[in-house]
């Protein structure tokens, strides 16, 4: 057992995998272009990149499911085949995907057993698994009930079910795809901490990501992916966030965007002791009290699940408030249907713009008028007025930058920032008198995020309100006037710009006052 | 008159009626619970029954032997469940529709081979009951439990047999993970496809046995259309059941205990309109499901077609 | 994507297809179904002289809701045009074509369109279900003469003719065999729905049961189905187990209580086809309906140029039904006598049946 060469789960090392010349052809498209790719034994690697750069494409050759055009992989310095995920399994090469390959309805021992013999032939042996799973998470001290169904777990506690999931199949190399996208900050720090653990003893990583700040904090090394070609590879203690942004992207990129000084008007939006409920039934919103004035940006910052959708919904008109007042311009709106909020100059930019923000089966046109389409503008006596409809589309696909092949492309066909940028483009050319954005940026690469937070400062600039909801803190300080955290339902405390720092930002988000915290 | 429902006749009688009713319903619905567990929703249950019911008849009547009925039974009902498989695994075809479409094709082909290879009615010795001894002689249990036909015990035997599969082998987790999250299962090196070729094909064999149960175990005749909606309660069952076999099986008993009590309630002159009684089954199943709304889900992935992402 | 769609067409369109063969094969062009030659107690007076051949052949379309050879309903009619076709001299004067199992009404009703269409001379939708659809097509189709059946309405419709058998009649005669020949005094019937023709023969089954022997107690059950095999066999079985060692039954769903009855060794009493065939050992009499002695009046009319507006009935004194005992069941000379004395009464009007 002192074998330098075996990890904690009992699995040889992997010294090095490398990956040469990697080429993959899509219809269209060339996803991966010559890309060279190694990682070695106590490293994490870190693959950087926006949408579409190309990285998840090489990690799934690398685990098998996808077969190269041209390059190879080689295991130790011997060339291998990987021809599907069981031969990646074989050789020792596990994937975490971004969304966790768990069956909800299993329990995690059922999980992990899914798809490997059993030692009872035909029979599941459930309990051998369950003390397999208990032996690997001690060595990691993660707690990990087998018989625990995988519904029943937080995201974080799925994503170790993952983990033990590889390590059961004997992985010493783990590709790790966009890992943090799903977790809260506490959650990411446990996370990192298991990282490092693991790298210490053998694992080799690979870390995909687009969270600058995360690569640089856990990486040794970093390559760099941009449409399909690999750009570089340098160690992380050698680089720069901006340089790793600049490389992204292509050019430079402004991360703090000039905000600028506007004067702050009227109180536009206001909430008076607002409650709900939310899916479960329990307290949604618990007396939220707050003003956001013309031309400010108020940033809700807090951790998933503590009433951001709830806040937004209500004041969007798709929920109903148990109690308390929302006004709008000074007008009682409470209650008010989605459709009269629309007519009072409210816009919605929802956290689930695949869901709620669009219809996916509906043109980019159709998308575009989708919250005016009875106006008449767009409409006469129940009619579409196709050519107004197609020069307004036209106008804003121009003027916010939408790459789409047509105006009659199904929304679905788009990407991530596309789809964003015609919601914004149909909230925002409308010149509402207040916004309600919610996680406007999430998911989205680089240049779309820069793109969605030019355009809400643009809106403040107007005049307008801008309520920004948002999970990001690097965003909401970016972007804010002042920040409301939000824990638990209520508003903690509302801080002006220059008073909120992440550590009370942090504080506060957790539930604790930074003045009810004993002094030491 | 209500009293008389409650004689040891009567109520013996309801008894090894509703167990015979069930049989073929439970044959069907645990080859859709297979499935739909599996993620495929298999509509053309009916017309798979209607093709075994008429083959096992045929094959039973030709030759003479009710164990190459049932074989042939179960051969037309695995090929409907391959080609059914075929179309919705590998062509992704909406699994509803195409459900109907084979519902529609085989009920016209059993119709035609009906009419061209028999072209009446006729009758064949079925399936005789089978007392097993000492247990048959228990007063009233007896002939409600022990005193049936092969068809009847299989179909009860095949439920404790499908959970065990279902929960207990490694191939039922593959099913079960199959029709919760194909992707994971694929991820994981089980093969998708492979699993629900096995699940339809099992569904519709097991789909022709029930036909086979009627045609050649309780009523021993062929007739048009004699399935008479059968293979789509049998669907509904399976909802009812929650996707569980011993679930299938209450939703069975209760069905079928109802029909039979209705049948009694007719019998005895109990002046309760005919048209209310036929109701009964339906309605009292559709009461129970209403009110202990289940907390349990469809399989996620139930209908749609698994694809790996590219 | 495309490929699938195809297939799926592909699908579709041959279970279509074979539905459609299984439905409408077209009489005329195959060797009709050969039934078994009945043995009849009573000779079918001939009502009319068939309707003289016209140089081209008269067309006739019918949609029945289950089998030609249901031996029940459908089959009673298939049966009937058969001997029509006979009688005219085959299918240079006498041509028609049908589409079974139609239990779905609007199915028929797009069939009743089409062979309206089509320009056949008669039309027959056989089912009481399909009067709405009739209702609605026939005065569309001014010049085709349709009828249907089994009821006495032809909505004052000047091209729909209405047929009905008085089941009842057949149905009273069985009843008193039946209370006849019952040791145990139970007796079962097994139904489909309650109306209709199935109303009428249970009715006067009953009637005939209880001027025979009041004391025989019978039992009903109408299952709420024209085609749910396995519930009528389920309620024949229910029917024996409550005492009954006598049963009969009405519509093609019954095939299966018939077997029922042959387990137990009960007597079955037959109507609409004769059932003899599926359990010679006890099947006792059934009542057949001979439909061509409406259909020879029918084509007469339309040859001389009326296309409808009249109702037609089957009875027993018009040879329309026949009751046909089996020759296989021994029958004392009693029960015969018996039974033909009362069709007897029934055609003489000395019998009159009271229904409820």
């Amino acid at each position: 057992m002192t074998d330098s060469n075996k990890l904690p789960s009992g699995q040889t090392r992997i010294d090095s995998i490398e990956m040469r010349g990697i080429t993959k052809r899509f219809p269209g498209v060339l996803a991966s272009d010559h890309v060279d790719f190694d990682v070695k034994s106590g490293e994490v690697h870190a693959l950087l990149g926006e949408n579409g750069a190309g990285k998840s494409t090489l990690m799934k050759i690398l685990y098998g499911m996808y077969h190269p055009d041209e390059g190879q992989i080689l295991l130790n310095g011997k060339p291998v085949s990987i021809a599907s995920p069981t031969d990646a399994i074989n050789i020792g090469v596990g994937m975490i995907h971004q969304h966790f390959m768990l069956v909800p309805s299993l329990t995690v021992a059922e999980n992990v057993a899914l798809g490997l013999p059993s030692s009872r032939g035909p029979l599941t042996d459930l309990d051998r698994v369950s003390k397999r799973i208990v032996e690997l998470a001690n060595i990691y001290g993660l707690k990990i009930d087998p018989s625990a169904y995988v519904w029943q777990l937080s995201v974080g506690q799925q994503q170790r079910v993952e983990i033990i999931k590889a390590l059961y199949r004997g992985a010493a190399l783990l590709i790790l795809d966009e890992p943090t996208a799903v977790l809260t900050p506490q959650e990411v720090d446990e996370f990192f901490v298991i990282m490092h653990q693991m790298v210490k003893d053998g694992y080799a990583l690979i870390f995909i990501s687009h969270k600058l700040h995360e690569v640089v904090e856990i990486s040794n090394r970093v390559t760099v992916l941009r449409n399909g070609k690999k750009i570089g590879t340098r160690p992380t203690s050698e680089t720069t966030k901006q340089d790793l942004a600049n490389w992204m992207v292509g050019r430079d990129v402004d991360f703090a965007p000039d905000r600028g000084k506007v004067d702050i008007g009227e109180v536009r939006l206001k909430l008076e002791n607002v409650c709900c409920g939310n899916d479960l039934g329990t307290p949604g919103l618990r007396e939220v009290c707050l003003e956001i004035h013309s031309g400010e940006i108020l940033g809700v910052a807090g951790v998933s699940g503590n009433g951001q959708r709830e806040l937004a919904d209500t004041i969007a008109g798709l929920r109903k408030t148990t109690s308390g007042r929302v006004y709008l311009e000074g007008r009682d709106v409470t209650g008010l249907a989605p459709g009269d909020l629309t007519d009072r100059m409210l816009s919605y930019i929802p956290e689930e713009r695949m869901r709620d923000g669009m219809i996916k089966d509906f043109t980019v046109a159709e998308n575009m008028i989708l919250r005016e389409h009875h106006k008449h503008q767009f409409s006469r006596s129940g009619f579409l007025k196709l050519k107004d409809i197609s020069t307004h589309t036209d106008k804003l696909i121009a003027q916010f930058h939408v790459k789409t092949p047509s105006q009659e492309t199904l929304a679905k066909n788009l990407s991530g920032g596309n789809i964003q940028k015609i919601v914004l483009a149909r909230e925002i050319s409308r010149n509402p008198r207040a916004i309600i954005a919610a996680q406007p940026t999430r998911g989205l690469d680089i240049g779309a995020t820069e793109y969605v937070r030019e355009q809400l400062l643009d809106q403040r600039k107007r005049g307008a309100a801008v309520m920004l909801i948002s999970e990001d803190l690097d965003e909401i300080l970016a972007l804010s006037d002042r920040v409301a955290v939000i824990y638990e339902g209520r508003i903690m405390d509302i801080l002006p710009r220059q008073n909120a720092t992440r550590e009370r930002l942090g504080l506060l988000m957790a539930g604790v006052h930074p003045e009810e915290k004993a002094p030491a | 008159m209500i009293s008389e429902l409650f004689t040891v006749t009567v109520l013996i009688g309801i008894l090894a009626s509703g167990i015979r009713l069930a049989t073929p319903y439970l044959y069907a619905s645990i080859g859709e619970t297979f499935g739909q567990r599996s993620g495929v929703l298999n509509l053309g249950v009916e017309g798979q029954m209607l093709l075994g019911a008429f083959a096992a008849f045929y094959v039973a009547l030709t030759t003479g032997s009710l164990w190459l009925g049932i074989l042939a039974a179960m051969i037309v009902g695995a090929l409907m469940g391959l080609i059914m498989a075929f179309v919705t695994v590998n062509l992704h075809a909406q699994q509803g529709i195409s459900g109907i479409g084979f519902y529609l094709f085989g009920l016209g082909l059993s119709d035609l081979l009906f009419q061209k290879l028999m072209g009446t009615v006729e009758t064949v010795k079925g399936f005789p009951p089978i007392k097993i001894p000492w247990f048959s002689s228990i007063p009233g249990v007896g002939e409600i439990f022990f005193s049936q036909n092969i068809l009847v015990y299989g179909a009860y035997l095949l439920v404790p047999l499908a959970w065990f599969v279902l929960n207990k082998t490694t191939l039922g987790l593959k099913i079960r993970s199959v029709g919760e999250n194909p992707d994971a299962a694929d991820s994981l090196g089980v093969s998708v496809a492979r699993i629900r070729y096995f699940t339809i094909i099992l569904g519709g064999t097991l789909s022709g046995i029930a036909g086979a149960s009627l045609s050649i175990a309780l009523l021993n005749v062929f007739q048009q259309n004699m399935t008479s909606g059968l293979g789509f309660i049998a669907v509904a069952l399976v909802y009812f059941g929650a996707w569980r076999p011993w679930g299938v099986l209450g939703g069975a008993l209760l069905f079928s205990m109802v029909n039979s009590l209705q049948l009694w309630i007719q019998v005895l002159g109990i002046p309760i309109p005919s048209e209310i009684a036929v109701m009964m089954p339906y309605v009292l199943t559709i009461l129970v499901l209403v009110i202990t709304v289940s907390r349990v889900r469809a399989p996620s992935a139930l209908t749609k077609p698994f694809e790996r992402e590219d | 994507m495309k490929k699938f769609i195809w297939l799926l067409t592909l699908i579709v369109a041959l279970s279509m297809i074979l539905t459609a063969c299984g439905a409408a094969a077209p009489a005329a062009t195959e060797a009709p179904v050969v039934t078994e030659a009945p043995v009849s107690a009573t000779e079918a007076p001939v009502a009319t002289e068939p309707p003289a051949a016209p140089a081209e052949p008269f067309r006739v379309a019918v949609i029945m809701p289950s089998a030609i050879n249901d031996l029940a309903f459908s089959q009673s009619m298939f049966d009937a045009l058969t001997r029509i076709q006979e009688e005219m001299g085959g299918t240079d004067a006498f041509e028609f074509v049908y589409s079974d199992g139609m239990f779905n009404v609007d199915d028929a009703a797009a069939a009743i369109r089409d062979y309206a269409t089509e320009g056949y001379d008669l039309v027959i939708a056989h089912g009481s279900q399909y009067g709405s659809s009739l209702q609605e097509i026939a005065p569309d189709f001014p010049e085709t003469s349709f009828a249907w059946g089994t009821t006495a309405e032809t909505f004052g419709v000047p091209n729909i003719f209405a047929y009905e058998a008085a089941s009842q009649e057949g149905g009273y005669v069985n009843g008193v065999l039946a209370a006849t020949l019952s040791t145990s005094k139970v007796i079962g019937i097994v139904g489909p729905i309650e109306v209709g023709d199935a109303k009428l023969y249970v009715d006067g089954f009953k009637a005939g049961v209880a001027t025979t022997d009041p004391a025989v107690k019978v039992n009903v059950n109408y299952i709420g189905s024209f085609s749910d095999v396995a519930l009528a066999s389920e309620a024949a079985t229910t029917h024996i187990a409550a005492g009954a060692d006598a049963l009969t039954g009405t519509a093609q769903m019954v095939v299966g209580a018939i077997g029922k009855a042959e387990e137990a060794n009960a007597l079955w009493f037959g109507t609409q086809s004769n059932q003899t065939s599926l359990a010679p050992t006890i099947v006792v009499a059934s009542q057949v309906y001979h439909w061509e002695v409406a259909l020879r009046e029918i084509i007469t009319l339309i040859n001389s140029g009326t296309l409808g507006g009249q109702s037609f009935k089957a009875n027993l004194a018009n040879g329309g039904e026949v009751v046909e005992f089996n020759p296989d069941y021994a029958l004392s000379a009693d029960a015969t006598a018996l039974a033909e004395s009362t069709i007897q009464g029934i055609i003489d009007g000395t019998i009159t049946i009271t229904l409820p």
